[in-house]
């Protein structure tokens, strides 16, 4: 009787242990998930500023043809 | 596509020290920090010979390869520019140049130094162009204004060339076929009344 009890307690505990397993490793995977969204999101927003940074910059304009005539001389 | 370079005719620039004025002038560029040096060899002797260095915006960058933060980006035209934000002050760039380019508003050691700070070629930085806060970080732009770089544009004696490699590439070898070059430049004898090869 004492033997079956206790074997049932057992099994009660390991019941409990493996579900608090999976509530931790559902805990990890969610903080995981919470914590990459914002870097990806900033990465990809950096991406977009880089590109933008990345332009060029330089136009021949009047005042750049003056430049290189006048060095000419 | 334009290649922006720096090319500067030893051979005309007489270290008047204009470039870096101008330089720090427009861009109110902080105490302690040129971003243009005239170098000046043989000084006070006959031969002597100055050019005007900053940050000679290299294809490959080793300031860009060493940057633990990524904070550095080569434009479509060639620029060499760098973010501030990301810049963590840590100098690796500043043993990485072969011309002394980058420098910090500070001295100290690892990240007291400040954020670092270099010629942009007049390009300002990643913020959107010729904002107030691109200016205070980089100081003007003005690439996007349609200009070249302040040093070159006020040099008095045209030794300081910039912008499309092609283009300054060609002025400067018509200026080499027109009076020579060194020793043998128009006005050399007359200069230095002796012979003297360089």
């Amino acid at each position: 009787m004492s033997k079956s009890i206790t074997a049932s307690a057992h099994e009660a505990s390991e019941d409990r242990d493996v579900s608090r397993r999976r509530f931790f490793k559902v805990l990890g995977g969610a903080s995981t998930v919470a914590l990459a969204a914002p870097i990806m999101s900033d990465e990809a927003h950096a991406g977009e500023s880089k590109d933008e940074a990345r332009k060029s910059r330089y136009r021949e304009t009047d005042h750049v043809k003056k430049f290189y005539s006048t060095n000419r001389y | 596509m334009a290649r922006m370079k720096f090319l500067c005719d030893a051979d005309r620039c007489i270290e008047c020290n204009a470039c870096v004025t101008a330089c720090k002038n427009e861009h109110e560029v902080p105490w302690g920090i040129n971003r243009r040096r005239v170098v000046t060899i043989n000084d006070g002797k006959p031969g002597e010979r100055s050019v005007s260095m900053a940050c000679m915006h290299c294809t490959d960058a080793p300031c860009q390869a060493v940057c633990p933060v990524d904070c550095f980006l080569t434009t479509a035209d060639g620029v060499v520019l760098h973010s501030k934000d990301l810049c963590i002050g840590c100098g690796y760039c500043f043993y990485a140049c072969p011309f002394g380019a980058p420098q910090y508003p500070k001295t100290g050691n690892f990240g007291s130094r400040g954020k670092m700070d270099k010629c942009t070629y007049c390009a300002g930085g990643p913020e959107a162009d010729n904002s107030p806060e691109e200016y205070a970080k980089y100081g003007a732009n003005r690439l996007a204004q349609g200009k070249l770089p302040i040093c070159a544009e006020m040099c008095s004696t045209k030794a300081l060339l910039a912008g499309d490699s092609e283009m300054i590439a060609t002025i400067y070898k018509e200026r080499v076929l027109k009076r020579g070059y060194g020793s043998g430049a128009w006005g050399w004898k007359v200069a230095y009344r002796e012979t003297i090869a360089v």
